[in-house]
C-alpha cells in the first residue's frame, strides 16, 4: 500500500510541476490574445488594458499561477478567449474523444502485438520471424503523417470509409444501430493509423521480452517436463515476461498520445489535437494550458495504472 | 555489422550532400513558378522513342495541356517533341515571382546545374505542385530545412543532456535532485504536446530563417530529459569504477576524471541516442511545418510540402505530392540501421 | 647541525601517524537518511615507522578498506588527523594533498581503464600532477615498466590485453611512478595463481629494499602476512584492537578477534592434512 501511495503522491507532484512549467512558458512568451487587439484602431487601449486586467493577464507569474491553481482545483480551468466560454466544457468532450480513439488504438495494437511477438519469439530465426522483423522495421520508418494521409487517400479512392470527422452529417436522423455503425466506420481509420504507429515498438518489445524468458533455465526445465508448446508459451512464458511489458504500457501511452494529436488533425477527429492547434494559432492561452495539462494527466495516469498493474503482478514489489 | 553501419552511414552522407548541393542538383529554383504546369505529373525518362529508336541520351516528352476533364489528367505527353536531357547546364534563375514584379526588374543569376532540358521545355521528374513549382527541386531545398533542423536540434539536446546528465550523475546531491525532478516533469508530457506547449507561446509568423532556428531551439531544448537520464546512469556507474578512484588518489581533478575517464564511457549511449533522436527531430520539424507552426511558404520544407495534402482534392488526385513524406522513409531506415549497429557494437 | 637534529627528530617521529580517524556513511534517501548509519571507522590510531611493513587484518567489514581509502585520499574522513613525517596532511578537493601515499587496488583488472594503453596507465599520475612533457612522461613510464619486468613493446597495448599478473605489475608501476614513500596494497596478491603470487611477492620485497618504501598490507591471507609483514594490526568494527610485531603476534594474539582469525586460518590449513 505504501508503494502505491508513494507512486500516487509522486504523480501528483509531477503534475504540479508540469502545470508550473506550462505557466512559466505562458508568462515568458511575448504577446497574448489581446496583443492583436492593440493593432485594431476600433478598440481603445483602455479597453485592452481593462480586458487584460479582467482576465488576470497583467499580474505576475506566481499570482496568476496560484489563482489559476485555486480555481482549477474547483474544476474551473479558466476562460477561452476565442470561444468565449469556460475552458472545461469545451475540453471535456474533446478529451473524451481523444481517449476513445487512443484506448481503442491501444487495445488494437496490443491485441495484434502479443500474438505476433510471441509467435516471432517462438519461431526465432525462421522466415516468419524475419518477415515480422522486416515488417516492424519498415513500419517504424513510416512517419505517422504518412500513414494517416495514406489511409485517408485510400478512403477517398475507395469510398469505403468516411474521410474524417466523427459522424456523418446525416447521423442525427439515423436510427441507433445505423448511428453506431456510422461511428465505428469513422473510428476505424484514425484508430488504425494510430495503432500502426505503436505496433512495431510493441511487437519488438514483446518478442525480446519473450526471448529473455524462453532462454531462462526454468523454462527449459518446463519444456523438459513435456508441457505442450502453446501452454508453455502463453501460460508459463508470457506471464513471466509481463513485467517489462507492463512498464512498456506506460511508455507506449506517451507515443500514442503524441501520435493522436497529429492524426486527429489530419483526419479531423474532434479530439484534443485540433483544439490545441486552434488554440495555439488563436493564442488562446488557457485552452493551451488546459489541453497540455490534460495530456500530462492522461500520461501520468497511464503510468500510475502501469504501476498498479506491476504491483498486482509482481510479488517482489509487494514485498518491498 | 560493421558493413551495415558503413552502408547506412554512406547512404546518410550521400543524402545530406545531395541536399546541401541543392543549388547544383536541383533543376530549378525552389520558388520558380510554371503557371502553365500546375500539378503536372512526374515525367518519365525515356530511352526508346515513338519510332522505336534507341537513344543513348535519355529524354522526356514535352508536356502539353490537354483538357481538364480527361481521365488521365489534364496533361499529356507530346510524342513529337522529345527533350533530351542536358548535363551541366548553365541556367538562369529568376528570383522570386516574376509576375509580381513589384520591385521592377526581377533579379537574375547564372549558375551551373547538374541537368536540365533545352528551353523552351521543362523537366519535372517528380511533378509539380499547384503553383507549377518543380517538386524535385523543392524536395532538395526542403531537405536543407528538415534534415538539418533535426540534426542541429539533436546536437543541442544531446549537448544539454550530456552536460546536465554528467553534472547530475557526478556531483549527486541537490543538483542531481533538481535536474532529475526537472527531467521527470519534461517526460510527464507526451512529447508532441510538450513541443506544442513550448511552441504555443512563441511568435507564430516569422521568416523562414528565424523559424528554422526557432524550431531547432524548441525541439532541441525540450529533448534533453531522456538523454540526460541515460548519461546520468552511465556516469553514476562509471564514477565508482576503481580506475576512477585510482586516478582520484593520484590527485586528479573532477574535470580530469570527467574528461578522461567518465565521459568516454558515455559515447556509446550518446551515439545511439543521436541515431534515434535525429530522425525523431526531423519528424518534429515536418510535423510543425505540416501544421503551419513551422517554416512557412514559399520557403520549402518537407513538412509544408506535405501540408498540400490536407486539401482533399490534392490528396485524391495528385499522388506525387506524397514525395515529401516518402523521402522520410529511407532517411529513417538508414538512421535506424545506424542506431541498431551502434547498439550492437556496445554489447 | 640543524639537519642532523631534524633527521633525528624524524627518526623518532613515525613516518605515518593517524590520530582518531573517523568515517561514517548514511544510507537511505531524503528525510530517511538518518535511518541507517554505517560507521566503518570509529576512531583509528595508528603509527607506522619508515621501512616497516604493516599488515592490517580483520574480518570483512571491519573497516580495513575504508581506512586504506581515507589514507590514499580517495575518501575524506569525517574527523581525525593524518601526519606524514611530522607534517599534517590536509584533505582538499585535490586529493593529492593527502601526501605521498598511493594504493594498489584489490582487482587490478578493474583499476585500470580498459580504454587506456599500458603507457597511458603508468604515466597517468605524472599527467595528473603535470610532471614533465609528454615525451618525458612516456620515457619514465617505459623505464619503470621494464624495471618491473614488463616488455617495452607492451607500452602500446590496451589494458584488456594483459594477463592478471601483468596487470598487477602495471598497477604497481603506476603507483610507483610518482615515487611514493608509503604504498597501500589492498589484497594486491589475491586471485593470482601460486607461482605468479610468489613472483609478485618477491618483486614487492625487492622494490621495498631498493626504494626504501613503507608498505601497508591489507590481506586475508595470513600465510602471506607471515612472510611479508613486519608488524600486524587487527581491526574489528572500525577500531584497531591489537597491534604487535609479526612474530610476537603469531606466537599468541592477545585480542579475541586476533585469536579467532588465527584459529580460522589454522583450521583451514589443517583440513587437507586431516
Amino acid at each position: 500500500m505504501s508503494y502505491l501511495a508513494r507512486r500516487l503522491g509522486h504523480a501528483i507532484l509531477v503534475l504540479l510541476g508540469v502545470s508550473i512549467l506550462t505557466f512559466a512558458l505562458l508568462k515568458l512568451a511575448p504577446g497574448d490574445y489581446f496583443a492583436g487587439m492593440r493593432l485594431n484602431p476600433q478598440i481603445s487601449p483602455q479597453t485592452v488594458t481593462a480586458l487584460r486586467h479582467a482576465y488576470g493577464l497583467n499580474r505576475s507569474l506566481p499570482v496568476t499561477y496560484l489563482r489559476w491553481l485555486r480555481s482549477a482545483l474547483r474544476g474551473d480551468l479558466g476562460y477561452s478567449f476565442a470561444y468565449n466560454t469556460p475552458v472545461w466544457p469545451l475540453l471535456r468532450s474533446r478529451a473524451s474523444n481523444t481517449l476513445i480513439l487512443s484506448l481503442l488504438a491501444m487495445a488494437g495494437a496490443w491485441l495484434v502485438a502479443i500474438p505476433l511477438g510471441v509467435w516471432a519469439a517462438a519461431h526465432r530465426g525462421a522466415s516468419l520471424d524475419r518477415a515480422t522483423s522486416a515488417g516492424t522495421t519498415l513500419l517504424l520508418a513510416l512517419p505517422d503523417v504518412l500513414i494517416a494521409l495514406g489511409l485517408l487517400a485510400f478512403a477517398l479512392r475507395t469510398g469505403w470509409f468516411p474521410t474524417g470527422g466523427m459522424a456523418s452529417v446525416a447521423a442525427q436522423a439515423m436510427g441507433p444501430a445505423a448511428r453506431v455503425r456510422d461511428f465505428v466506420l469513422h473510428l476505424i481509420l484514425p484508430a488504425a493509423a494510430l495503432a500502426a504507429g505503436v505496433l512495431p515498438i510493441l511487437v519488438r518489445h514483446v518478442r525480446s521480452a519473450m526471448l529473455d524468458v524462453l532462454d531462462s533455465p526454468y523454462l527449459l526445465a518446463a519444456r523438459g517436463h513435456g508441457i505442450p508448446r502453446a501452454r508453455l508459451l502463453f501460460r508459463h512464458a508470457l506471464p513471466a515476461a509481463a513485467n517489462p511489458l507492463i512498464s512498456l504500457f506506460g511508455v507506449s501511452l506517451g507515443t500514442l498520445l503524441s501520435g493522436s494529436l497529429l492524426i486527429e488533425v489530419v483526419m479531423s477527429w474532434p479530439g484534443l489535437g485540433p483544439l490545441l492547434l486552434e488554440a495555439i494559432l488563436e493564442r488562446d492561452a488557457y485552452v493551451v494550458v488546459a489541453a497540455v495539462l490534460l495530456s500530462a494527466v492522461f500520461l501520468v495516469a497511464g503510468n500510475f495504472v502501469a504501476d498498479v498493474l506491476l504491483y498486482a503482478a509482481d510479488p517482489r514489489i509487494r514485498a518491498e | 555489422m560493421q558493413k551495415k553501419l558503413k552502408f547506412a552511414l554512406l547512404g546518410l552522407v550521400l543524402i545530406h550532400l545531395a541536399v546541401l548541393g541543392a543549388r547544383f542538383f536541383a533543376p530549378y529554383d525552389p520558388a520558380e513558378q510554371h503557371r502553365d504546369f500546375a500539378f503536372a505529373p512526374p515525367m518519365l525518362l525515356h530511352w526508346v522513342d515513338a519510332q522505336g529508336h534507341l537513344h543513348l541520351r535519355p529524354f522526356v516528352y514535352a508536356l502539353v495541356y490537354h483538357s481538364e476533364s480527361s481521365a488521365a489528367g489534364p496533361y499529356e505527353d507530346d510524342r513529337s517533341r522529345a527533350l533530351p536531357l542536358r548535363f551541366f547546364v548553365e541556367s538562369t534563375t529568376t528570383h522570386g515571382n516574376s509576375q509580381s514584379a513589384a520591385s521592377g526588374e526581377p533579379q537574375r543569376t547564372n549558375h551551373l546545374r547538374l541537368f536540365g532540358v533545352d528551353s523552351p521545355g521543362e523537366i519535372f521528374l517528380f511533378g509539380t505542385d499547384d503553383y507549377g513549382r518543380d517538386q524535385l527541386s523543392r524536395l532538395l531545398y526542403g531537405g536543407q530545412v528538415s534534415l538539418f533542423a533535426g540534426l542541429f536540434a539533436a546536437v543541442l539536446s544531446l549537448g544539454l543532456g550530456i552536460l546536465l546528465g554528467s553534472v547530475s550523475g557526478f556531483y549527486g546531491s541537490w543538483p542531481d535532485a533538481v535536474i532529475m525532478r526537472g527531467a521527470e516533469i519534461f517526460m510527464a508530457l507526451p512529447w508532441i504536446y510538450l513541443l506544442f506547449a513550448v511552441r504555443a507561446f512563441l511568435p507564430l509568423h516569422v521568416g523562414a530563417q528565424e523559424s528554422f532556428f526557432l524550431l531547432v531551439g524548441v525541439i532541441g531544448l525540450t529533448g534533453w530529459a531522456r538523454p540526460s537520464r541515460l548519461v546520468r546512469g552511465v556516469v553514476l556507474s562509471a564514477k565508482h569504477r576503481e580506475y576512477v578512484l585510482a586516478a582520484r588518489s593520484f590527485g586528479a581533478s573532477n574535470f580530469y576524471l570527467l574528461r578522461r575517464h567518465i565521459l568516454p564511457e558515455t559515447y556509446g549511449v550518446v551515439l545511439t541516442q543521436a541515431a534515434l533522436l535525429i530522425p525523431q527531430y526531423v519528424l518534429a520539424e515536418v510535423t510543425f511545418s505540416f501544421l503551419g507552426l513551422g517554416v512557412s511558404e514559399p520557403a520549402p520544407s518537407w513538412g509544408n510540402m506535405l501540408a498540400e495534402l490536407q486539401k482533399l482534392y490534392v490528396l485524391e488526385s495528385y499522388w506525387w505530392m506524397f514525395a515529401a513524406g516518402l523521402v522520410l522513409v529511407p532517411v529513417f531506415l538508414l538512421y535506424h540501421m545506424v542506431a541498431d549497429a551502434v547498439q550492437q557494437a556496445q554489447l | 647541525m640543524n639537519d642532523q637534529a631534524q633527521t633525528q627528530a624524524e627518526s623518532r617521529e613515525p613516518l605515518l601517524r593517524v590520530v582518531n580517524l573517523q568515517k561514517r556513511y548514511s544510507r537511505g534517501r531524503g528525510w530517511r537518511r538518518s535511518r541507517l548509519l554505517i560507521e566503518p571507522l570509529r576512531g583509528i590510531d595508528l603509527q607506522v615507522h619508515a621501512g616497516a611493513s604493516l599488515a592490517l587484518i580483520g574480518a570483512s567489514g571491519s573497516g580495513k578498506s575504508t581506512l586504506a581509502r581515507c589514507l590514499a585520499g580517495i575518501e575524506r574522513p569525517d574527523c581525525g588527523e593524518v601526519w606524514i613525517s611530522g607534517r599534517q596532511s590536509g584533505y582538499s578537493e585535490n586529493a593529492h594533498a593527502s601526501g605521498p601515499i598511493y594504493m594498489i587496488f584489490q582487482d587490478c583488472g578493474l583499476s585500470t581503464n580498459p580504454r587506456f594503453t599500458a603507457a597511458e596507465i603508468v604515466s597517468e599520475p605524472l599527467l595528473i600532477s603535470n610532471w614533465g612533457t609528454t615525451r618525458e612522461r612516456l620515457h619514465r613510464a617505459i623505464g619503470l615498466m621494464t624495471t618491473l619486468g614488463l616488455q617495452a613493446d607492451a607500452a602500446n597495448r590496451r589494458a584488456g590485453e594483459f594477463s592478471g599478473g601483468q596487470r598487477r605489475r602495471l598497477a604497481l608501476a603506476r603507483a610507483l611512478v610518482l615515487e611514493p614513500r608509503i604504498l597501500i596494497l589492498d589484497e594486491a596478491l589475491a586471485g593470482l595463481d601460486l607461482s605468479t603470487q610468489a613472483q609478485m611477492a618477491n618483486l614487492l620485497l625487492e622494490i621495498q629494499r631498493a626504494r626504501a618504501l613503507t608498505y601497508l598490507w591489507i590481506s586475508h591471507d595470513l600465510t602471506l602476512v607471515a612472510r611479508l609483514a613486519s608488524d600486524i594490526a587487527v581491526m574489528d568494527q572500525g577500531r584497531i584492537v591489537e597491534s604487535a610485531p609479526v612474530r610476537e603476534w603469531f606466537a599468541g594474539p592477545r585480542s579475541p578477534q586476533g585469536q579467532s582469525l588465527l584459529q580460522a586460518a589454522g583450521a583451514w590449513r589443517s583440513r587437507p592434512a586431516s
